[in-house]
């Protein structure tokens, strides 16, 4: 189980540390708990306004200004299926250095940064549906809970689109309502 | 490499485009002994230097071309096609060599050959005489004479090195660096002041006008004219022609028109293939020319200038020009569209066609073009850098292929709209007009043929789009009175009405690309912070109109429908119509109207049995064919204030311009009508039909007008 995951870890990251320990900056979307790699993460923004992007695909929360680019940033909460959230939502800056592409994450809210062993990760489960396995890394376990590990490469907006894993959102709201619009105006 | 072979490499390449434009005007022009000497020069200039800074091959190759157009000038030889020629290799294998040396530091001694070939060449072209050992080193002064205008002309580019360097006027530099030193001291007193302070909006005020300035500079210093780019096409146009077998000549106008340099840069692909194409495809054989009743020589006019904040370059023909019906064939053939679907097309769309990948209509596949890469590569390297790309064609008479490119990439004029609680932006130059439609009239304005809506804008029926639901957003009518606004816009030959909630302000606004998934929605073209520091969309205008179904309009319709409308107004005069005789009505030419004003009757006074009124310091005569005011002064008794109707009249008449007010019951309508005969009885009146009723008119308003006229029912 320990190589397992270790090996797991390495394909994912491309890198090998000497050291085990990780630190992962732990944020919240619902009742849920994830951690990501502080490496990956460029700034916390905080609480910030979005500007909607209408008829984009629903796992896109909107754009916000970020030091003179306009920034993508993911809806977390719409990734896993959660409802709107009425407060306003934290967003971090996540860098993809292979790509070198710039997007934020929209999560309800940050909590701190927390030092874990890699080799503490336990796999996925076998019975995750498919797009619970290509967001999740694993999960740590923590006192009190168990903390998913996220891959910010796998989160960026492109790639969101390449999967078509999430294209069930897309057409559940942005396609109904091209079509509305389209016969309304004809 | 150091400065100097540098600062060598960036002139000696312009005096190369300078001796290429001189050798294609020198074909048409052989007797012009100016450009013989400037050709000279240039190649002078590269002789003396290159010997002093030591590469030797240039210099051989030089000293050769030195030579030959030395007896050139001195009248031993005539101008001829294959001396030309040979000048024009001189020309590219100078420029090789340059490019040589500018790449790897050295000339190279590989090629050394071809050197040889090429020198063999341009001394059997000089009649085999030997090359003096020493030609020139005396005139000097001529060397100088060329540097000294190169350096000093305002932002040229060396087009060799020039991708990267870039010339600018040491003028301009000053006053950029006199507005960055006006900026930071802007910056400090807003430092040392706060907001509160008295004098903030006065430094606030400073700070836009000094970043206004430093932009509009800036600007300039990247303004490039288009003529740097028209500059090589002689000799492509001259080169092609020779080899497809056409005789062709080029002119230019509006070369001083300004560009952005990488837009520039941008558009030169593009522009080539353009000129390619009009020389390969468009520009038929002569002999099938002179069969067509045209001249022999065919010609390719590259035209540039500015149009509403963008910058229109053409590239017109007077070739064959475009078959629809082979263009359609074609792209059935190809699978580009199906036959039902080309039957249904009309002109336009179908000559849209040729910018679809993998068409190309050339029946031969030649060396230059028909291969099929071609108008798709074009629109898309135009549409890169926000421009479009038009084409326009007549059977048999040619073609003319329109690029429009902005001024500048990074920022444009924008109206700022809200739609939906969101903010966009809609490009100004796409924003034709807007019209406000208030709440009470939002039912009445919107016409509907089934489901589509329609707005009647001067009698044309003009398709709206309503932004919230195209984008799928919730309404927000909070607000019952507020009507909405329909913004006017164009693009693409789609003409529509864009319903929004409300507008805000003009802005310029910063360009700041989309990523790539939201790119993929195909509706905005970016977004931009705006001043309150929240971003806004920029809506992409045609793929807007494409998106609600919009279809370019048919241009000829248009044409006829404005011809119509023109010649309509010509006999047709705007009235005034009211009246002032009982059951009559009367009419004035608008334009003399100049207000219509409610006064008390007891403001009228009378003078010598003359109603007068006394309007902004004048005592206006009061002219009251309708007997109203005796009508009224016998009704009024009631104590109560009675109003009187009197129109402002203006006349221009020979005695300088003097009012008259004329007293109406009531105006009733403001129509257009036409001009009867003129009836001589009537003294001052005309009969006109406005509304298809029977109008008098007033026609003069001479004082003497005033008691003698009869009246004609």
């Amino acid at each position: 189980m320990k190589v397992d995951s270790g090996s797991v870890m390495e394909a994912m990251d491309g890198m090998q540390d000497e050291s085990d320990a990780v630190s992962l900056c732990s944020l919240f979307a619902g009742s849920e708990s994830f951690g990501i790699d502080t490496r990956k993460i460029r700034e916390v923004l905080g609480k910030r306004d979005l500007q909607r992007v209408p008829m984009a695909p629903a796992y896109i929360g909107g754009v916000v200004p970020y030091r003179g680019e306009v920034l993508t940033t993911v809806n977390l909460r719409a990734l896993l299926g959660m409802g709107e959230n009425s407060a306003a939502s934290c967003i971090l800056v996540l860098e993809d250095d292979e790509v070198a592409e710039r997007f934020g994450l929209m999560v309800d809210e940050v909590g701190g940064v927390v030092t874990v062993n890699r080799r503490m990760l336990e796999t996925n489960p076998c019975t995750l549906e498919a797009r619970g396995k290509w967001l999740f890394d694993g999960a740590y376990k923590m006192q009190t809970g168990l903390m998913v590990q996220l891959d910010p490469a796998k989160l960026r907006p492109s790639r969101l689109a390449e999967t078509g894993l999430f294209k069930q959102t897309v057409n559940g709201q942005g396609g109904t309502g091209a079509m509305d619009a389209s016969t309304d105006s004809r | 490499m150091d400065d100097l072979t540098k600062e060598f490499i960036a002139e000696s390449q312009e005096g190369l485009d300078r001796m290429e434009r001189c050798l294609t005007e020198l074909e048409v022009r052989p007797d012009d002994g100016e450009l013989v000497g400037d050709i000279f020069r240039s190649v002078h200039t590269i002789k003396g230097t290159t010997g002093f800074l030591g590469f030797d091959r240039l210099e051989k190759l030089a000293h050769t071309g030195e030579h030959l157009l030395g007896s050139l000038r001195d009248g031993k030889l005539a101008v001829t096609s294959e001396l030309i020629s040979g000048l024009l290799s001189l020309l590219d294998g100078l420029r090789a060599i340059l490019t040589l040396i500018e790449e790897t530091g050295g000339e190279g001694t590989r090629t050394d050959d071809e050197d040889g070939e090429l020198i063999a060449e341009l001394t059997a072209l000089n009649g085999a005489a030997p090359p003096p050992v020493e030609a020139a080193h005396h005139d000097d002064a001529e060397v100088h004479a060329t540097a000294v205008p190169a350096a000093g002309g305002a932002a040229v580019a060396g087009m060799g090195s020039g991708d990267k360097t870039l010339r600018i006027d040491v003028d301009v530099l000053n006053r950029m660096m006199n507005l960055v030193g006006e900026l930071v001291l802007t910056r400090n007193q807003m430092l040392q002041s706060n907001t509160e302070a008295a004098n903030f909006p006065e430094l606030a005020r400073r700070l836009d006008s000094v970043t206004a300035d430093l932009r509009e500079t800036v600007m300039q210093a990247r303004m490039q004219p288009v003529g740097n780019l028209f500059g090589k096409f002689p000799r492509l146009v001259r080169d092609l022609a020779r080899t497809c077998g056409r005789d062709v000549r080029i002119e230019f106008s509006g070369q001083e028109t300004g560009l952005d340099k990488s837009l520039l840069e941008a558009i030169k692909d593009p522009l080539t293939h353009a000129v390619r194409n009009s020389v390969d495809h468009g520009i038929e054989a002569p002999h099938i020319r002179v069969l067509a009743g045209k001249p022999a020589e065919g010609c390719v006019k590259l035209r540039a200038f500015h149009q509403g904040g963008s910058v229109v370059i053409e590239v017109a023909d007077d070739g064959a020009g475009i078959g629809i019906e082979r263009v359609l064939a074609k792209a059935v053939e190809r699978n580009l569209v199906t036959a039902e679907q080309a039957a249904g097309m009309s002109e336009r769309e179908a000559l849209q066609l040729i910018f679809l990948p993998g068409f190309s209509t050339a029946a031969a596949v030649t060396n230059v073009s028909g291969r099929g890469v071609g108008m798709d590569v074009v629109r898309a390297n135009v549409e890169k850098v926000g421009g479009s790309v038009e084409v326009e064609s007549k059977m048999g008479q040619g073609t003319t292929l329109r690029l429009r490119v902005p001024l500048t990439l990074a920022i444009v004029p924008a109206l700022v709209v809200r739609s939906g609680g969101q903010s966009f932006a809609l490009p100004q130059t796409a924003l034709v007009e807007l019209v406000y439609v208030p709440r009470r009239d939002a039912q009445k304005a919107i016409e509907k043929i089934g489901a589509a809506e329609l707005y009647r804008l001067r009698e044309r029926l003009l398709p709206m789009v309503w932004l919230d639901r195209l984008l799928g957003l919730d309404s927000q009518w909070t607000d019952e009175a507020h009507g909405f606004y329909l913004a006017v816009l164009e693009a693409e030959g789609c003409r529509y009405g864009l319903v929004v909630d409300d507008l805000l302000a003009p802005e310029e606004i910063v360009v700041k690309p989309l990523s790539s998934v939201l790119r993929e929605i195909g509706l905005f073209s970016g977004a931009t912070v705006l001043g309150n520091g929240t971003l806004a969309l920029i809506l992409d205008i045609a793929a807007t109109a494409a998106r609600a179904g919009v279809k370019p309009m048919e241009e000829e319709v248009e044409e006829v429908d404005d011809a119509e409308a023109t010649a309509a107004n010509a006999s047709d005069v705007s009235f005034m119509v009211f009246e002032d005789r009982v059951k009559e009505r009367t009419a004035l030419p608008l334009d003399v109207v100049e207000r219509i004003e409610s006064v008390p009757l007891a403001q009228i006074e009378y003078a010598g049995g003359r109603a007068l009124l006394q309007y902004r310091g004048d005592l206006l005569p009061l002219r009251d064919d309708g007997n109203v005011l005796a009508e009224m002064e016998a009704g009024d008794q009631t104590g109560a204030e009675t109003l009187v109707t009197v129109l402002i009249c203006a006349n221009a008449g020979a005695g300088g311009r003097h009012r008259i007010g004329m007293v109406v019951r009531r105006v009733l309508d403001v129509s257009t009508g036409k001009m009867l005969d003129k009836d001589e009885a009537t003294d001052g009146m005309e009969l006109a039909l406005v509304k298809e009723k029977l109008t008098m008119v007033h026609h003069q308003f001479g004082a003497g007008a005033v008691t003698a006229w009869k009246e004609v029912a």
